[in-house]
């Protein structure tokens, strides 16, 4: 199938499938196989791409137990703790389970996203959920923030993880070739595994976004390799994601770009009609961003684990046809004040305003926006009659305003 | 007619109060005051007809005849099926109402539940509202109101008598129109009424809202066609018909553009749109029935995609892609 | 240039503070066999550091090959100038099992 992405076909589900960091392996299957262990949670810190999540699933996999998914940055909301505290009536369970579930496991990635933050909170909730809970947590972190964490070390175990080593990754490489049927030059394997600096997952990107079926992997192919900028800007991120070639190359962009989903998947949207003119691709490109959004919606704040098949979604609306690509000049933002317009706070007053539409004529609050809304707002501009009218419909001053004020583009 | 003079809209103002003032349904008019003979007899009610044609001031003057015009507030729960949060919450405000109106009004033995917009309802929520009408059925009445009885199950389809409002005629609206401009003194000219009565497409409600926003910006003056056409064109939701005719024909960015002009100055939500969208399409004539079939899945789809999704301007965007490439396949193969 | 094994070297006599240093940094020591072994790798640079400090030496590890398990040095390997943990005892693959002579794939292409 050419939209399998390698880096989920190949990912391991056995502890000892897991390339690299055999010493923090060790540790880590001790630490989870330890009933009495003294410290109950563990925290995963190293590189991006060497296998700590991958590490935490084979795991799961492998011992039998639950992983119940929590975004660092909820810690705060006592909903989360609350809900963490019973973890049986909580769970987000994956897919692999056999039916025997032997217990639940709490596990926070990327942590050093929320303790960033200027104010210690961040770390300090983290350690509240700690102390309250009773299943064991696992944390994963980049190992460029363990600054920050260092409050963590007194409540888990922390396991360092280091840059996935060249001649292992290179094993890993050829064993994908062997099994995708792609012949290869030894010396672009070693390109690719060099030019990864230690990010297994990127490297297999690389792999994949340079292989062609039935053509051998050369040496030549890998010079189109740029050594990753992991700080990519929005117009640097929609530059390179509309022009990439093929989907691997989307998906190891969208992995290293820094720039917010939300805004991405706005921006994204937005320029989709420039990218393809052609009806069907469009339609096409179009309905995987709606999928990639549906998948966002059911994220919401916790369920991260989703997020692989947000950006699968993602990379495939930037690769229905890579042919067709021409340079184009992006959409400004101001599409989207219209939309931004609408608030919450503005939403909930005009559904205030509907209600009372709808109690005195006998509406519902959808036949209130329809067929009542449009005029009244017409009708309020005029001064004469508006009070008795609004005074009839129990509005208040802030509705009426609202009211009046509503066509303004 | 009887007129409710505190009533500042002009829609409730004149609504009708009583079942002879039923403007253009003389048949169903008929039909019910032969149930009115013997109240004790009256079965549930289902209402089905498109907006406007009088079927909830249909069932206010049935409440009104059964309970008085002082009291039949007491023994009359009015729902809206779309405004409550779901069934449950139409479950507990029938029980609660069923336990307040109990001892009934003289001997009309049951009270009245008036349910609006039931074909908004899923199945699951219908099966439960059959439930609940079983239940209450010793003490209380059900009128149900929908546009489409189809999407009405069929187990309570059978448990109603089912009355089809038509489309008011011509004639009936422009007679209307014009006594309750006589009513508040409105000096409106004939073709101005007759531009009204084009514009509202069978739905009363608009029309004399129409008229009254036209009345309040002409205020001594006469009301003719020109303020009428800026009065249509400042409250036209005729954008939504604008919006999916050009996706049909493909113009997706001008689609675009309009659907977020009708975001922005309407705050419709994206299911809003879409269901209108659904009455839209339903009127194209340029569109075959068996051709509109595989738009309005296409509506189906991104309707519950929007439940589950986080932007609904993304996924309406998608729709209108969809929307032009089935579009311009039609064009291409006929 | 000291090798060193991490799954048993010795080090001269050293007092207790620097002793108490070293197990803090991840070392386990036997006395029985008065052998010295890497328990934890979390700060395997500053271990490492130590060590040449006590050593008075520059010191490399050897590493198990994943494969072959035979204990091996880094100056066999081809791609030292790009290893951030050169040196360091991490489970690695030797150059023998990385590059068989015997691999039909690669007699095909050159």
């Amino acid at each position: 199938m050419k939209n399998d992405l390698w880096v989920e076909k190949y990912r391991p589900t056995l502890i000892k499938d897991v390339i690299g960091n055999e010493e923090a392996k060790i540790l880590f299957v001790e630490w989870l196989g330890n009933k009495r262990r003294t410290k109950k949670a563990v925290l995963l810190y190293g590189p991006p791409g060497v296998g700590k999540t991958t590490l935490v699933n084979a795991a799961a996999n492998e011992y039998n137990f639950r992983i119940i998914e929590m975004n660092a940055s909820d810690t705060r909301s006592e909903k989360a703790v609350t809900r963490i505290a019973n973890p049986a009536t909580s769970f987000t369970g994956l897919d692999k389970f056999s039916s025997e579930i032997k217990g639940n496991i709490l596990f926070m990635d990327e942590i050093d996203g929320i303790a960033g933050n200027e104010d210690r909170g961040g770390v300090n909730a983290i350690i509240k959920i700690i102390e309250n809970t009773r299943a064991p947590i696992i944390m994963a972190a980049n190992d460029v923030e363990i600054e920050k964490l260092r409050p963590l070390k007194k409540v888990c175990t922390l396991i360092r993880f280091q840059p996935t080593r060249i001649p292992l990754i290179i094993m890993a490489l050829k064993s994908i070739c062997e099994q995708e049927h792609v012949k290869y030059e030894f010396v672009a394997l070693e390109k690719i595994a060099v030019n990864s600096q230690g990010d297994v997952r990127s490297a297999i990107n690389d792999l994949q976004g340079l292989s062609e079926e039935g053509k051998t992997l050369t040496e030549q192919d890998t010079l189109a390799l740029s050594l990753r900028n992991k700080d990519v800007s929005m117009y640097d991120t929609l530059k390179e994601y509309f022009a990439v070639k093929n989907i691997a190359d989307a998906a190891n962009l969208l992995n290293y770009s820094t720039v917010e989903y939300d805004d991405l998947l706005m921006a994204i949207g937005d320029n989709m009609p420039k990218r393809y003119t052609d009806t069907v691709k469009l339609a096409e490109a179009y309905d995987f961003l709606s999928q990639a959004d549906v998948f966002r919606g059911r994220i919401g704040i916790e369920h991260w684990h989703l997020l692989k098949y947000f950006y699968n979604n993602l990379a495939q609306a930037a690769s229905v046809d890579p042919e067709s690509y021409k340079p184009f000049e992006f959409i400004s933002p101001p599409i989207r004040v219209i939309t931004l317009f609408w608030t919450k706070s503005k939403r909930t007053l005009l559904t205030s305003i509907c209600m009372k539409i709808g109690v005195q004529c006998h509406v519902s609050k959808y036949e209130a926006k329809m067929i009542f809304v449009p005029y009244l707002r017409l009708m309020l501009q005029q001064r004469k009659k508006a009070n008795a009218l609004a005074e009839w419909l129990k509005l208040t001053p802030e509705e009426v305003t609202f009211l009046t004020g509503l066509k303004m583009f | 007619m009887s007129v409710n003079e505190g009533a500042l809209m002009w829609v409730e103002k004149y609504r009708p109060k009583t079942l002879k003032d039923v403007v253009n349904q003389h048949d169903i008019v008929e039909s019910i005051k032969a149930f009115m003979r013997n109240p004790k007899t009256m079965p549930h009610l289902m209402f089905a007809g498109i907006p406007g044609t009088g079927k909830t001031t249909t069932a206010l003057c049935i409440a009104h005849e059964l309970f008085g015009m002082q009291n039949w507030r007491n023994f009359t729960l009015e729902l809206n099926a779309s405004d409550e949060r779901g069934i449950d919450t139409v479950r507990e405000r029938v029980k609660d109402f069923s336990r307040y109106s109990r001892g009934a009004f003289g001997d009309i033995p049951f009270a009245l539940i008036i349910l609006d917009e039931c074909d908004q309802m899923t199945g699951p929520a219908q099966t439960a509202l059959r439930r609940i009408m079983e239940t209450s059925s010793r003490t209380s009445r059900f009128i149900l109101i929908c546009n489409q009885s189809s999407k009405i199950i069929e187990p309570i389809q059978s448990r109603c008598a089912i009355f089809r409002f038509s489309r008011l005629e011509r004639n009936a609206m422009v007679e209307h129109l014009k006594d309750v401009a006589k009513k508040e003194t409105v000096n409106i000219s004939s073709e101005a009424v007759e531009r009204i009565v084009d514009y509202a497409e069978g739905d009363l409600r608009h029309a004399i809202n129409a008229l009254q926003t036209a009345a309040a910006y002409k205020e001594d003056a006469v009301v003719d066609e020109k303020v009428v056409s800026q009065i249509i064109g400042e409250a036209s939701p005729k954008q939504i018909q604008l919006m999916l005719n050009k996706a049909i024909n493909g113009d997706f960015m001008e689609a675009r553009r309009i659907m977020y002009d009708i975001i922005g100055t309407y705050g419709f939500t994206g299911a809003e749109i879409i269901r209108q969208m659904q009455k839209e399409l339903f009127k194209i004539s340029y569109i075959l029935p068996e051709q509109k079939a595989e738009f309005s899945n296409i509506l189906g789809e991104y309707d519950y995609r929007l439940t589950q999704g986080a932007n609904s301007d993304l996924q309406l965007s998608a729709l209108l892609a969809q929307f032009v490439k089935v579009g311009k396949a039609l064009g291409e193969s006929s | 240039m000291v090798l060193l094994n991490q799954k048993g070297f010795k080090l001269p006599r050293v007092e207790k503070e620097k002793f108490m240093l070293l197990l803090r940094l991840g070392l386990d020591y036997n006395s029985q066999q008065t052998l010295y072994s890497i328990k934890n790798y979390n700060s395997i640079h500053q271990l490492r550091d130590t060590l040449q400090d006590i050593l008075k030496s520059e010191i490399a590890f050897t590493q198990t090959c994943t494969i072959c398990n035979i204990d091996f040095g880094c100056s066999t390997c081809n791609y030292t100038k790009f290893c951030p943990t050169k040196d360091l005892p991490f489970t690695c693959v030797c150059n023998q099992c990385l590059r068989p002579k015997k691999n039909l794939q690669q007699q095909k292409l050159f």
